[in-house]
């Protein structure tokens, strides 16, 4: 008997198998109609990222980003805080200080007197912005800007606040935002890098800037920033060696391609196919880059719009209308970096110069795509890594002082790009040290640009070393009270 | 045991019945004690038990008189069991329902309902166990009597959840998406169109006919108007209860929405609150009110779907037909994932051909934005751009085209934002085109022949579209040039040296001293190609143009150097860390900057402290030397001074050399800004090969300093021999 039960249990046959798992994939059909990844194999958003395609209807294509390196001093250009004019000289009370930690540079300073600004401010355009007398061009499109006076960060020294402003992540090795731009994207024009920066220098204390700062991290190296130099050769190794022609060059790479080709069917390394892109790319952006260095063509305006230094290679307002040239052109992200804002000391003197470097040019970038028709498909972002305290570092004299960084609270602009023009978000204390109404956080602000792009900042993720990596880490929500 | 356990439960179910009849008629008097709620607000946790038991039940019900049933013992102790166990969670359910339902804030018809049927129930399944086993109770009454209490427990069911979720919970999802997209901000009301949606989504599960918690209803005007047990709503300022309830913090008891139901968002807060402050009024149009009022600015925004989401009804164009379009020139990428809509880029002005455009004829209804921005477009070619149906944006900045050309955009009844700045098109032009294209939005002119009266002109007219005129140069306020520039490899040269000056400004007019003047405008010489220096002189330039400001004067000091040794050798040791190029540095004709920072700092001061800076440099042929000059660098704060005396000695073999001159350098004052010196000395020329130069550091530095008394540090750069 016990044998014959266990027979009949083989005695499974076909027809019985496959009418009971149809049953059952119906089964798993049924349930599958609820859950539209189960069998998509790996998940929606990598594939279509693949393609570099925005996850949905984006308001802005490009960024410039007018990076002010060294952190420039709110007090002194957007933050009116005459409360701090009043005190002069006076402690900063510690129930405003709280435990905010400081840097090596003041931990040990015995007093902390605050200071109000050098300067005085205006309130300009129907935004009624405040604006300070160092800027006078930018207070001329007041009502084209969108001031975010409630940014904050968690760094409190230079490196780690521009790698945390650019990555994401305080330490290094992580892709900047330009390459995860690029990477979620990909190219608008083929001729050109995706991610471009550009330096310059101001007279203030300055910064250095690395390379690290546009690295691609993880990424496909393909995603990583192209610096532009000042010199002749703006893009360094493009121009073909003297003796070869152009026809020659492409003979050259056409056999290379074929050699590359071979090494990976034997290896299967996605670098190889990366390397080949770039040697082809370099090829075209021999064409390509001399027409946008090309300066001849722009109207005699321009150069009255940018100031006369926008002619001189290598500095700020050459920068800002190359910055325009490039973006005009399709490049996804232009990141400029302006250093000399570190005004620990002679912050009145030091300021004013850096004022005056940038001010003219990037009011002048907002116009110009303005007037090009290109201002709300571009998101131009103006700001530094963090903030400087309402107290003085060092001596204070009557007209001079110095102030240490300030992570609590920062002011940046944005124009274009579907940013709501003409708005002042966010407001600090009368101190101008803690922030009183909607902090914003890096990550709030990098989930806010990559929504501008389209692209959902917890979606736009790459998996590395067994985990998924994004822009914002694990926090960040898109502040959708600026967005038009 | 099981039988005596058994027969008390039936006795129990009997009780029950008895309890509950009672309980349905004294209703009224129905006083139920505090700790007597916790029961009651059981009820929806224990309601699920009979419904589910009595499912079962009833099922096994149904088919009981199934022959195979009726024999199988087992099947009938079940059902009876489960039967008697449903039918007395039934009853303690419904005690609990009848508990519940006097807490404050139930009523109304759907109530009535819920209590009757729900009582059914419980007496229909009583008297199912009670007859079930007569002898005239057959199948088909079994089966009705099962039909008839899974249909009470549905209904029972279904008003129990209306009454806990309101009205409508279940279509509500579908039927709010499709009110949504019906209302049109200039004929909505405020009240039924904005802030009753509000209500009915966040306030009225609770507040409704039928529910009436605090004795208020907030689903029609007249019973809002009424208010509730704590009073009337609103009062003229923010006092009004409504106002207070909503803005209480969350963890408040009293707050409303209550913890744990759905909140208001941001937005619909602000709504509430300015509706109420301005004394609400319910059959407002939000037209009537101000076009400013905070209101009727968000509830315009509120209304009108966000623009970003254009809505295409056309169907997407074949992945591989996009593929194939798409070069190294021209980039064809839909707007978003699953998008039909293309965006179309083309770039590379050498590379532009007519065929890039028709060939994207193959995907013309999907186009939605083409940017050719200074591509050589030309009016023939906006023929086939006239073709792209659905086109929204169109770049044409810098291209070659002109109004004529605009014309074949006519049919275009989508086309919103057009660029033609840097264009040849003209205003008159413009007139013909612009009636046709309705849907414009935006049209940008900067640049093209359109002067600031045209613009204006059209401003008036087509008040709907904003017209982009950008940055016009009046002349009013001129700007100061930036300084003009040298072109020179070195400043140091040996015999004559072609000056280059140069301005990245093209018609600039450069105008230089070589004595040392300021230059002006007027009187300075300009300069042009061919200019040579043939001695040591500080060039000093400035920059002119019509419309500009006079620039800045740049200084530019060039030294001549006619000897440039053929060997040096160091005769002392330099400092450790101002290496530089070794002997080299003092003939190399570059010259170092101030700035420690500085790359070039490294590299071309030669410094000493301990000992002299001791050179000896060798000519192959003899030459004629009678002037030599020192070129260092003066920093007071840090220590780094002038030479305290140099020597220089000369002959023709390294044996005989004589003193040819000795002298001596200016010393800075306290407080001196940092600066670049030379220092030089002529004497009667004398013919030599061979060379010592002897310069000795400040051997004390003066009183005034920090570090005084010790010795200086001397940093030269380049030694000139003439």
């Amino acid at each position: 008997m016990e044998k014959e039960i266990i027979e009949h249990g083989f005695s499974f046959n076909r027809r019985r198998f496959l009418s009971s798992m149809s049953l059952g994939i119906g089964g798993v059909a049924l349930g599958s109609l609820l859950m539209p990844d189960l069998f998509k194999g790996g998940s929606l958003d990598e594939e279509s990222l693949a393609a570099g395609i925005p996850h949905f209807a984006p308001k802005a294509k490009r960024v410039i980003y007018l990076f002010q390196n060294g952190a420039p001093s709110q007090q002194e250009l957007f933050d009116y805080k005459p409360k701090l004019r009043d005190l002069f000289g006076q402690e900063i009370p510690p129930s405003v200080r709280g435990t905010q930690r400081l840097t090596g540079m003041t931990a040990n300073q015995a007093s902390f007197p605050l200071v109000g600004s050098f300067v005085n401010f205006k309130q300009y355009g129907e935004s009624r912005a405040w604006v300070s007398d160092l800027m006078p061009y930018t207070a001329k499109i007041v009502d084209d800007l969108c001031f975010v006076k409630s940014m904050y960060t968690e760094a409190i020294n230079h490196d780690p606040a521009l790698t945390f402003l650019q990555t994401g992540a305080q330490q290094g090795n992580r892709p900047s935002m330009g390459s995860w731009l690029s990477y979620g994207l990909g190219n608008e024009n083929k001729n050109l890098p995706n991610f471009t920066v550009l330096l310059s220098r101001g007279v203030g204390n300055g910064q250095g800037v690395y390379s690290k700062l546009w690295s691609n991290g993880f990424l496909d190296s393909v995603h990583q920033g192209v610096q532009f130099s000042k010199g002749e050769d703006p893009v360094l190794y493009l121009r073909d060696p003297d003796g070869m022609d152009r026809k020659e060059r492409r003979e050259m790479l056409d056999n290379l391609s074929v050699l590359n080709d071979l090494s990976y069917q034997e290896f299967g390394d996605p670098e190889i196919v990366a390397k080949v892109k770039q040697y082809e790319m370099a090829y075209r952006m021999q064409t390509a880059v001399p027409e946008i260095m090309d300066l001849s063509r722009e109207p005699d305006d321009i150069i009255k719009l940018y100031g006369p230094d926008c002619l001189v290679p290598g500095t700020y307002a050459a920068n800002c209308l190359l910055a325009r040239k490039l973006s005009e052109n399709g490049v996804r992200f232009v990141q400029l970096y302006h250093q000399g804002w570190d005004q620990h000391g002679n912050l009145p003197y030091e300021i004013t110069q850096q004022a005056k470097d940038v001010d003219q040019a990037s009011a002048a970038l907002v116009t110009d795509l303005k007037q090009r028709g290109l201002l709300d498909e571009t998101l131009v972002i103006w700001g530094g890594e963090f903030g400087r305290t309402s107290y003085t570092q060092g001596k204070l004299t009557e007209d001079n002082y110095g102030r240490d960084h300030h992570p609590r609270c920062f002011t940046i602009w944005m124009a274009g790009g579907g940013i709501k023009p003409g708005l002042v978000y966010g407001e600090t204390d009368e101190l101008g040290y803690n922030i009183a109404t909607n902090p914003v956080h890096v990550h709030d602000f990098q989930a806010t640009v990559l929504h501008q792009l389209g692209l959902n900042h917890e979606k736009l993720t790459f998996k590395h070393l067994g985990r998924r990596y994004r822009l914002t880490d694990v926090s960040g929500k898109v502040v959708r009270d600026i967005l038009s | 045991m099981y039988l005596k356990l058994k027969r008390f439960a039936g006795q129990l179910l009997f009780a029950a019945n008895v309890f509950v009849v009672f309980l349905l008629f004294f209703e009224d008097l129905l006083v139920v004690p505090v700790w007597l709620q916790t029961v009651g607000r059981m009820h929806p946790l224990l309601l699920h038990f009979p419904i589910v038991i009595l499912l079962i039940a009833m099922l096994l019900e149904f088919f009981r008189f199934k022959p195979e049933n009726t024999s199988n013992t087992f099947y009938k102790s079940f059902l009876e069991n489960m039967l008697l166990a449903g039918s007395l969670f039934a009853a303690a359910t419904v005690v609990m329902g009848m508990f519940l339902s006097k807490e404050e804030g139930y009523g109304g018809d759907t109530l009535l309902w819920h209590k009757w049927t729900g009582a059914g129930i419980f007496f229909l399944a009583s008297i199912i166990y009670l007859i079930r086993d007569q002898s005239w109770y057959k199948s088909t009454l079994a089966k009705m009597s099962a039909v008839a209490v899974v249909t009470g427990l549905t209904l029972t069911g279904h008003y129990g959840a209306e009454l806990t979720h309101g009205d409508n919970f279940i279509f509500e999802p579908v039927l709010a998406n499709r009110k949504k997209q019906s209302v049109n901000p200039d004929e909505a009301l405020v009240y039924n169109d904005v802030i009753k949606p509000i209500l009915e989504q966040k306030c009225t599960s609770c507040h409704n006919p039928e529910k009436v918690k605090g004795e208020l209803i907030l689903s029609d005007s007249e019973s809002i108007k009424r208010g509730g047990k704590s009073g009337k709503l609103f009062a003229s300022d923010q006092t009004g209860l409504f106002f207070q309830r909503i803005h209480l913090p969350e963890t408040d008891k009293k707050h409303m929405p209550p913890k744990g139901k759905s909140q208001l968002t941001a937005d619909e807060l602000v709504l509430l609150s300015l509706w109420v402050k301005q004394q609400p009024d319910f059959n407002q149009k939000l037209t009537e009110l101000k076009e400013t009022d905070s209101l009727r600015v968000l509830a315009t925004a509120l209304l009108q779907p966000a623009s970003s989401s254009d809505q295409y009804n056309f169907v997407a164009a074949d992945a591989d037909v996009i593929k194939g379009l798409n070069n190294d020139y021209r980039t064809i990428t839909p707007v978003a994932v699953n998008s039909p809509a293309l965006l179309v880029n083309i770039y590379n002005r050498s590379a532009f051909s007519p065929a890039q455009l028709d060939e994207l004829e193959k995907v013309r209804e999907q186009i939605v934005a083409l940017n050719l921005n200074k591509m050589p477009v030309k009016d023939e070619h906006l023929k086939t751009i006239g073709k792209f149906v659905n086109l929204r944006r169109l770049d044409l900045n810098f291209t070659d085209i002109t109004a004529s050309g605009l014309k074949n955009l006519a049919q275009l009844q989508h086309l919103r934002n057009i660029s033609i700045a840097g264009t040849k098109v003209g205003a008159k032009d413009l007139e013909s085109v612009l009636p046709g294209l309705k849907a414009l939005k935006s049209l940008t002119v900067w640049n093209t022949t359109l002067s600031a009266g045209d613009i204006s002109t059209l401003k008036k007219k087509y008040p709907g579209v904003i017209f982009e005129d950008g940055f016009r140069d009046t002349g009013e306020n001129p700007l100061k040039l930036n300084p003009p520039q040298i072109k020179n490899e070195s400043v140091i040269f040996a015999g004559v040296l072609p000056l280059q000056l140069k301005h990245p400004i093209k018609g600039v007019e450069l105008r230089y001293t070589l004595d040392g003047s300021e230059p002006d405008s007027v009187k300075s010489a300009i300069f042009k190609e061919g200019v040579s220096l043939t001695e040591s002189a500080p060039v000093k330039v400035r920059a002119f143009k019509q419309g500009w400001h006079g620039s800045d004067v740049s200084t530019f000091d060039f030294f001549k150097s006619r000897y440039k040794p053929d060997s040096v050798r160091l005769l002392f040791p330099l400092n450790r860390v101002h290496q530089a190029e070794g002997a080299n540095t003092f003939f190399d004709h570059k010259l170092g900057v101030i700035g420690a920072n500085n790359p070039a700092w490294a590299n071309n001061w030669g410094g000493v402290r301990d000992n002299d800076l001791g050179l000896f440099a060798q000519f192959d042929s003899p030459v004629s030397v009678s002037n030599v000059g020192l070129h260092y660098m003066i920093e007071e704060d840090t220590g780094i001074f002038p030479p305290e005396v140099i020597e220089i000695w000369g002959g023709t073999t390294p044996d005989n050399m004589k003193l040819l001159s000795k002298f001596k350098a200016g010393m800075p004052a306290k407080g001196d800004k940092p600066v670049l010196k030379t220092v030089q000395t002529t004497f009667k020329a004398e013919k030599i090969t061979c060379m010592k130069i002897v310069a000795r550091p400040l051997n004390t530095i003066p009183d005034w300093h920090r570090n005084k008394g010790k010795r200086a540090l001397l940093l030269v750069d380049e030694i000139f021999v003439n």
